[in-house]
């Protein structure tokens, strides 16, 4: 190596080491979040960092034109100007860490019109102007930010509010937000033929986890992570293969215009922590759960695998509290109600699948094959915190006796099951709906013929069991049976209208509380005076409306808002009216969890009851046309099935 | 270049070039009454193979300017050296350098050519300097047969003097660090801890203004009779 190369070469690492921390820093607030990594390198070479005590002028008026663009990386600024009436000055802006000053005078070229204060002792970095200047011309997001905080007065008090929710979020994004703006870097790729040594090196030096092994059209063949690299060197393999030969094939993938909710859905479903952005078949990035969780602040996905991998059913008991807490600060950090469900369902599907491998593990294996199958909320994935236990056990046997015989080898490992489940904070179901009750612990033919009689007589008390039974989803084990159970039920229910209808007059039962004068209908006395129930008079007739369509339309799936959403694609009902339950149903679950937060904060019971006069004026008229939703529902309910 | 090897009696064996170079380092400056804010320094810190100063090897040095009364990241300093039959010790947890990165590293004599060019006549700065001083001392001696005289100054030391009311009179760099709050990325790595040590002479100096030490002299003589006080004190 010569001499200037040598120099080079070590400058360069230094370089990258220490500058690596300052873009990595930046990395957490706009723009440069949303800059090249390369342009955001470029812009950390060209500061310097400098140190003002509490009180000191960073910049000021008589200083003359602004020669630097300042970004505060610890500490506090304050604007002084001169006070318009009064003598003295006053404080017109505040800015911290990771905010930028002074823009509009940097632009116009001219000196700063407020006097600029470290409010505090602060480390400000310091962009010189040719370098800003030649930023502004590359980066995009540079630019627009550089522009838009100059724009108008009116833009920056928007901006500063905004920071201020962006702080408190963590980041700037929701878990709504796309993920083409998540992934911030390019993705780092390789062709098949590449050595592995020479791919990790790629890795080490782009400061990543992955790469994707792409075909000449950039369509992702393979990926490769750090975490594949310890099981190779493990393996003793040799690191001059090619990469091909180690990759994971097939890659998961989003779409860039998925949302970071479903990236973090995906991550913890799949125990994966990279997912691959593909458009047109074309590799455009790469998401790590490191990105999603600069997001959060909630480890969604680490939450999950140590539930996954939890030791003890005391272990799992005791992660209930961290699944509240997540919950908590997820509700805290405006997720919507959809989200909160979701995760909550996906947490207890994972705890379920847990204690049924400890149970399995401690009891030992039963010999019989056996599916795990929840009912209702759960099995709609429609699920809050407190929540009851539905579920059921489904197996396959030839004949009764055989039945007969797996059910009494299964019935004591569902029994423990639905203790230990309980032990975790999975209540004991009151009616008795658990895999421990001999009549829900059947055969695939058993499951059928019981179905099957609930269509056939629809009594009330097979319809009210019809709405919580058909809601059914499988937990663990083999879905085959469950899918056909389901699909025999869809062909049983399609060819029976009578049972339709009598499930359209249930569905019909709970009206939603909104009067033709008075704008709620509240109890009147009791406990209960002047308030409605949100769960029962708001939700349950989108649930059962939605139940009742969908299997009358043999669609399978069973949450709600998806039923919706199919009926919509199927033409059932109309894409306005679609969307306008959904968003009623919506409003209505996200107000009743925020009521449940508020409850748990103030230590009372949770209730679904609420009085609507608690609201504000503008939840309170949105909460009123949801219900309206709901009416209209249950009208063209009505009018199908000429009720 | 001229691969002609060139040996001096009982030195080094240094290649023409690196001779050349070695020549043409600049001398130490004197300490002047230059404001802080006008002086260059730079500071270092080193990982060694261990803490023993007779026995143990430089492995790696980080650096970082402060120009002008800036940290300027334009100007930082960071190499790994190549060490032959470098053997993984006990330290290796502490500096976490792998042997790879020891066998990948540059040749001792150009690192420390290229570290000392870096340098040039400005003074240095470090935390526990004594440490980095004899190392770096021992380790230009053995590599280029060059004498080390930069005057080095010791945050461990400037910073209780300056800042009595922290009460921190053997305050490591973890402890100021997180007296100022200071948010350091990876310590135990050279060139963080070096930018960390770089931050706290900042505030140092900020507060030396304030009490009247703009200069190196008068903080070399302000420490001075601080040494000698202390030493009175404890005797």
């Amino acid at each position: 190596m010569s001499k200037s190369d040598a120099y080079t070469q070590a400058g360069k690492t230094a370089v990258l080491q220490n500058i690596h921390g300052t873009v990595e820093f930046l990395q957490k607030y706009p723009p440069f979040n949303q800059m090249d990594l390369a342009h955001l390198a470029y812009l950390v070479e060209n500061c310097q960092l400098r140190f003002y005590s509490a009180g000191e002028t960073i910049i000021k008026p008589t200083d003359g034109p602004v020669e630097y663009f300042y970004i505060v990386k610890q500490g506090h600024v304050h604007g002084e100007r001169p006070h318009s009436a009064k003598r003295g000055t006053e404080t017109t802006f505040e800015i911290t860490s990771g905010e930028c000053f002074p823009l509009a005078a940097l632009i116009g070229e001219r000196a700063t019109r407020t006097e600029h204060l470290a409010a505090e002792d602060t480390f400000c970095l310091l962009l010189n102007k040719p370098a800003f200047v030649k930023l502004f011309a590359l980066s995009n997001p540079f630019r627009d930010f550089a522009l838009r905080g100059v724009s108008s007065l009116l833009d920056q008090v928007n901006q500063q509010v905004q920071m201020r929710a962006v702080e408190s979020l963590g980041a700037q994004y929701s878990l709504d937000s796309r993920l083409a703006e998540l992934a911030m870097r390019q993705p780092i790729s390789c062709t098949p033929a590449t050595p592995l040594r020479k791919a990790v090196q790629l890795m080490h030096e782009q400061h990543v986890g992955c790469i994707v092994i792409v075909d000449p059209a950039l369509k992702p063949l393979g990926i490769f992570t750090l975490r594949d690299l310890r099981r190779v060197i493990a393996d003793g393999s040799s690191l001059d293969q090619p990469i091909a030969s180690l990759m994971t094939l097939e890659p998961f993938y989003l779409p860039p215009d998925a949302s970071a909710f479903e990236a973090a859905i995906a991550m913890t479903e799949r125990h994966i922590a990279h997912i691959c952005l593909v458009e047109h078949e074309r590799l455009c990035g790469v998401v790590s759960e490191r990105d999603l969780f600069s997001l959060q602040r909630v480890d969604l996905v680490h939450l999950a695998r140590t539930i996954r991998h939890a030791g003890t059913v005391e272990t799992l008991a005791a992660l209930r509290s961290d699944i509240r807490q997540l919950v908590e600060r997820m509700l805290a950090h405006g997720a919507s109600s959809t989200q909160i469900t979701h995760i909550i369902t996906l947490f207890n599907d994972h705890s379920v699948c847990r204690v049924i491998e400890l149970t399995l593990e401690d009891l030992g294996d039963p010999g019989v094959p056996f599916t795990w199958l929840c009912f209702g909320s759960e099995g709609r994935r429609e699920q809050t915190l407190h929540t009851d236990q539905d579920n059921g056990i489904l197996f396959e046997a030839a004949d009764s006796v055989t039945a007969a015989d797996m059910r009494r080898r299964l019935l004591p490992l569902a029994v423990e099951i639905n203790q230990r489940l309980a032990q975790c904070g999975f209540t004991l179901c009151k009616g008795n709906i658990m895999a421990g009750n001999p009549e829900l612990c059947l055969s695939r033919h058993e499951w059928t013929r019981r179905f099957n009689s609930f269509i056939d007589e629809a009594t009330p008390e097979n319809l009210l069991k019809s709405s919580i039974y058909f809601d059914l989803r499988v937990v663990w084990g083999d879905p085959h049976g469950c899918d056909l159970v389901r699909q025999g039920l869809l062909k049983q229910i399609a060819g029976n209208s009578l049972f339709q209808r009598m499930m359209a007059e249930n569905a019909l039962r709970q009206r939603p509380p909104v009067g033709r004068f008075r704008d709620f209908v509240v109890a009147r006395k009791g406990a209960e005076k002047d308030t409605l129930d949100l769960k029962v008079q708001g939700l349950t007739p989108f649930v059962d409306g939605a139940r009742l369509l969908a299997l009358a339309h043999g669609i399978e799936t069973c949450n709600t808002l998806e039923r919706l959403r199919e009926l919509i694609a199927k033409g059932v009902i109309e894409p306005l009216d679609g969307a306008a339950y959904e968003e009623a149903y919506h409003f209505i679950q996200q107000t009743r969890m925020q009521q449940h937060q508020l409850q748990a904060q103030q230590d009372r019971p949770y209730s679904n009851r609420i009085d609507p006069d608690s609201l504000n004026q503008l939840d309170r008229r949105i909460l009123r046309e949801a219900f309206r939703q709901a009416q209209r529902l249950q009208s063209s309910l009505a009018l199908r099935y000429q009720l | 270049m001229s691969q002609f090897t060139w040996f001096s009696g009982r030195g080094p064996a240094l290649l023409e070039a690196q001779l050349d170079r070695r020549i043409g380092l600049a001398e130490p400056a004197a300490l002047d009454h230059r404001p802080l804010g006008e002086q260059r320094l730079v500071v270092l810190d080193l990982e060694t193979s261990g803490l023993d100063m007779k026995r143990d090897r430089l492995l790696s040095i980080g650096a970082v300017a402060i120009d002008r009364g800036a940290i300027d990241f334009s100007q930082q300093f960071e190499c790994t050296l190549h060490r032959l039959d470098h053997k993984v010790g006990p330290s290796v947890l502490i500096h976490g350098i792998a042997p790879s990165a020891i066998a990948n590293g540059v040749e001792p004599a150009e690192a420390l050519l290229d570290f000392m060019e870096f340098v040039g006549d400005s003074p240095l700065l470090a935390f526990h300097a004594g440490f980095d001083q004899r190392m770096l001392a021992r380790a230009l001696k053995q590599s280029l047969g060059y004498s080390l005289r930069h005057r080095f100054f010791d945050i461990a030391e400037l910073a209780p003097l300056l800042c009595p009311q922290a009460k921190l009179p053997r305050g490591g760099l973890d402890d100021w660090t997180r007296y100022f709050g200071l948010q350091v990325q990876q310590r135990h790595h050279a060139s963080a801890d070096a930018l960390a040590t770089a931050e706290l002479a900042l505030i140092l100096f900020s507060k030396a203004r304030r009490q009247q030490l703009d200069s190196l002299l008068a903080l070399q003589q302000r420490l001075a009779s601080w040494q000698r006080r202390q030493r009175a004190h404890s005797l």
